[in-house]
């Protein structure tokens, strides 16, 4: 993924970093280390993109929160889209499940907080120039876990447990076909108890309150083939 | 016979000592994390069920072919500490979804790990959609398969094996499932996986028991709630959402 120059050639870094101080530092980091050369660094997400586009570099440092519109991970975002050649190391303050999942989300290959040793930033700079991720163990975990919180999400917001179980549409069914409780018990050779049991919890996961609009409502959603 | 060393004391020897582990189990068989293996390879469940078994702290309770005879397993043992393997290979009525399903419903304490052979994001998204408390990969390396497995009974959602970068995706993916289960009924979702295989209106109507003018009926609503204008477009949204897998799971 670096872009193409002589073999040997330094890596050649950019750096979005609103913080002055930090910039700064980062920026020490790089030029002392043998093979990474500082092509430009900004304060904003804006000119970054710009940067990127025009000076082509192969490494972006990237802090995520940014002043304007355009915060960190746009720009990383945006970097992708574009299809741009750069790997993009994200430094950030914040450093929790939800931030490292939409780094890793919108495609960034490695991730320092901000209170790692100077020379982490070089070192990790040159593990990217290399091809490497760069990421713990602790961080690709808590990806996953975020992961995890999001699956549970989405499957409490299903409306599975609306749902008919296939005992209870097989019920139903012979409820529409107008049989009393205790010839659908037999059929099925259920208790007449546990039929109530069902139709009780029919009606519940139908919201109605009998069994004509529990066979019209059931109908309606299609759960039950009348006619 | 136990040789007796220069000390006056039982020299330990491989196998003695491996007794005394096998009684040290044996004491305490509760406190291992029992494992249940659904795979229709019988190969592929031995070679598990050999990994577990190496293990001190686990155990193969089970090892089955069929989600009816991991679903009889499960309600016949008094066991609350599992974990359910379930190879995304399983097919049929009663496929690998439909016993995740089935054994989140059931028995929601036990934890379960789909398996597949490098599955790809969409399968993963539905697995854990369907309530797989993980995914895991046989082309692990042993030691971190078994790790997994701990985890996984530890309650922490699993991934191991897929590109760390596909979190992404496998999110996107349960997300989208989300969205389109939640606009078409039970037998909508029916209607539209038996017709992803391709089958007339009235092959579908004979495969699920109703009449043709029924389905007909359903695709209408479908395309409607789907905003799509006809089935080819229909499919596509659903096997986008991995809400059908058009082709085999693995």
């Amino acid at each position: 993924m670096t872009s193409p120059g002589p073999p040997g050639s330094p890596a050649r870094v950019l750096i979005i970093e609103d913080h002055a101080v930090i910039r700064g530092v980062i920026r020490l980091a790089c030029e002392e280390a043998a093979g990474l050369e500082v092509v430009a660094d900004v304060g904003d997400g804006e000119s970054g993109l710009e940067a990127c586009r025009s000076l082509r570099p192969d490494l972006l440092v990237l802090d995520l929160s940014l002043p304007g519109a355009v915060q960190g991970l746009d720009v990383a975002r945006q970097v992708r889209a574009e299809g741009l050649p750069i790997r993009i190391l994200v430094l950030t303050g914040r450093a929790d499940d939800r931030v490292l999942f939409e780094s890793i989300r919108a495609g960034v290959d490695g991730f320092l907080e901000k209170t790692a040793a100077v020379t982490d930033i070089s070192d990790a700079l040159r593990r990217l120039a290399a091809g490497e991720r760069v990421f713990t163990e602790a961080q690709e975990r808590a990806a996953i876990a975020e992961l995890g919180r999001i699956v549970r999400g989405a499957r409490k917001a299903s409306p599975g447990e609306r749902d008919l179980t296939p005992r209870e549409t097989e019920i139903l069914a012979y409820l529409s076909l107008g049989l009393p409780v205790k010839q659908v018990a037999t059929r099925l050779g259920l208790s007449p108890r546990t039929v109530e049991t069902h139709i009780a919890n029919i009606y519940k996961k139908l919201d109605v309150a009998n069994r004509v609009q529990a066979v019209s409502r059931a109908a309606s959603l299609g759960l039950i083939d009348i006619g | 016979m136990v040789p007796i060393g220069p000390s006056g004391y039982a020299s330990c020897s491989m196998a003695s000592r491996r007794v005394t582990q096998r009684s040290q189990e044996a004491r305490s068989p509760r406190r291992r994390l029992g494992v249940v293996l659904v795979d229709p390879l019988p190969v592929v469940r031995a070679g598990l069920a050999m990994l577990i078994e190496d293990r001190p702290d686990m155990a193969v309770l089970a090892e089955v072919g069929t989600a009816e005879e991991a679903l009889e397993f499960l309600e016949r043992t008094r066991r609350t500490r599992m974990v359910v393997v379930v190879g995304l290979g399983l097919d049929g009525e009663h496929d690998a979804l439909w016993l995740i399903r089935a054994v989140r419903e059931r028995f929601p304490t036990l934890s379960v790990l789909a398996c597949g052979a490098k599955a790809e994001p969409a399968a993963i998204s539905q697995a854990l959609f369907v309530g797989a408390d993980g995914y895991v990969d046989k082309n692990l390396e042993p030691a971190r398969f078994v790790e997994s497995l701990r985890e996984a009974a530890a309650g922490e959602m699993v991934l191991a094996g897929p590109p760390a970068d596909w979190v992404g995706q496998i999110a996107d993916g349960v997300k989208q499932q989300q969205d389109v289960e939640s606009r078409l009924t039970v037998r909508e979702r029916e209607v539209l996986k038996v017709a992803a295989e391709g089958l007339t209106a009235r092959q579908i109507a004979e495969r699920l028991g109703v009449r043709e003018r029924t389905v007909t009926t359903h695709l209408g609503r479908i395309y409607g709630k789907l905003g799509v204008g006809g089935r080819v477009a229909a499919i596509r949204v659903a096997s986008m959402s991995g809400l059908v897998t058009v082709g085999a799971l693995e």
